[in-house]
């Protein structure tokens, strides 16, 4: 079912064609198709997103009626060995000199998204701006696509919890690598930000001094590396992923 | 939303520390609330092994994600309850459709009126969603409780209840906004 003619108009109660889709979705009534168009929705319309949240949250008191049912033991077991060896999560916490060139969204391209790792890596900034009182901050979103194309990352920035995160629409890793963070100002050469361990769930810090200066333009790029990082100092493996700092 | 209870406040604790990568914390998280999450997924599935596998994925699902959680926007049962939830829909409609479970087995799945005991142990929220509802047509009220509890479509309801599904969608749709109206008037009430 694609067409949706029987969406209602303003005579229901106000009900938009929004507050319906996302009534319908909440509910759990979509069918496949209609299901993942809502979902590809949600993550670049926040507006759409907070209707949806606002009947998931009023309708959810309904699981109050869903009497608890013990699951077979062994369960926690197959999720303790999913879990363990590697964590797909990364966070970054940055504390940065100029938190306003973090208040952007930072755009990535890559020609390849061969061995990008992380299937998770959050960036995120101590003490976020404060958003203007009254002004609820907008959430931003970008579906971003490599050279060919194809979806290469997904990113979203939070200015309420301060948090740039960045979904990489692959989670292959190479063993025995490690993928390591750069920042390209100008005609300078790169200048490491830090090997992302995914072996490692603890967070990674950027000092505050090696993002002093960060200027909205300089290059972000992510390169793979042998495990442990860079041995020169420089990028001696495949870049990945590249993208400029934006303020938006 | 209403201040968290102290369950939830303990809960959110939890995850910020799975999101640190704490598998142990993670653990004591799946101890207190797997058997909510087991039940909601259940009663979509039906199929108890199926029901375990969507339930493994919907845990690590929310190992990965627990850096996303915010206690300010969800409390964390919603917010998990939500994945779980979302899963076994998933889950449901890639199946196609759902096994033909024994008729006794399916009418006590299809009561999905709440029990005396969830209104008299459940939370305020709970009491006031189930007496908005209550206030619908009974046959509104039955549509909506069977497509949140089973997780079913419009369509199938439909042909199950014999209606067009033009009808359905109306039962439903201006059930849940009359029933929104309800809410919103019984939260403007408690603020005066």
């Amino acid at each position: 079912m694609t067409a949706r003619e029987d969406i209602p108009h303003e005579d229901w109660d106000g009900m938009t064609v929004d507050e319906a889709l996302a009534m319908d979705f909440a509910l759990g009534a979509l069918d496949r198709k209609e299901r993942r168009a809502v979902d590809v929705r949600m993550r670049s319309d926040p507006a759409f997103r907070a209707i949806v949240d606002a009947w998931t949250t009023r309708l959810s008191p309904l699981d109050a009626a869903t009497a608890g049912v013990a699951p077979s033991a062994d369960i926690w077991a197959a999720i303790e060995a999913e879990i363990a060896p590697a964590p797909q999560r990364i966070a970054i916490v940055a504390t940065p000199a100029k938190p306003s060139l973090w208040n952007s969204l930072m755009l990535w391209r890559g020609a390849s998204i061969a061995g990008v790792a992380a299937a998770l890596v959050a960036l995120a900034q101590v003490g976020p701006t404060p958003p203007a009182p009254g002004v609820p901050p907008e959430m931003l979103v970008a579906a971003l696509a490599g050279a060919d194309g194809k979806p290469l990352l997904s990113a979203a920035y939070d200015p309420l919890r301060g948090a740039v995160l960045l979904t990489p629409a692959t989670q292959r890793q190479d063993e025995g690598k490690s993928a390591e963070l750069w920042v390209i100002e100008g005609k300078n050469p790169p200048r490491s930000l830090g090997v992302i361990d995914i072996k490692d769930p603890s967070k990674h810090v950027i000092a505050s001094d090696q993002l002093k200066g960060l200027e909205s333009g300089a290059t972000l790029a992510i390169s793979i590396e042998p495990y442990g990082g860079s041995p020169t100092g420089l990028p001696t493996g495949p870049i990945v992923a590249t993208g400029t700092l934006r303020a938006v | 939303m209403s201040a968290p209870s102290p369950g939830a406040a303990e809960l959110s604790a939890l995850l910020a520390r799975a999101a640190d990568g704490d598998r142990q914390a993670f653990e004591m998280f799946y101890q207190r609330t797997s058997a909510k999450l087991f039940g909601i997924i259940l009663r979509i599935l039906i199929e108890r092994t199926e029901a375990e596998d969507v339930l493994q994925e919907v845990y690590v699902t929310i190992w990965r994600k627990a850096a996303e959680f915010d206690s300010t926007r969800a409390s964390p049962v919603t917010w998990t309850a939500t994945i779980a939830r979302n899963r076994a829909i998933d889950r449901l409609r890639a199946r196609g459709s759902r096994p033909s479970a024994p008729l006794e087995e399916a009418a006590e799945v299809r009561d999905h009126s709440p029990s005396a005991d969830v209104i008299i142990d459940g939370n305020r929220e709970a009491a006031q969603l189930n007496a908005a509802l209550a206030a619908l047509e009974p046959r509104h009220a039955a549509a909506i409780r069977s497509c949140y509890f089973e997780g079913i479509t419009y369509e199938t309801l439909a042909a199950r209840e014999g209606v067009p599904v033009g009808t359905l969608k109306s039962w439903v749709r201006r059930g849940l906004m009359r029933m929104k109206t309800d809410l919103a008037t019984l939260h403007e009430g408690r603020a005066a």
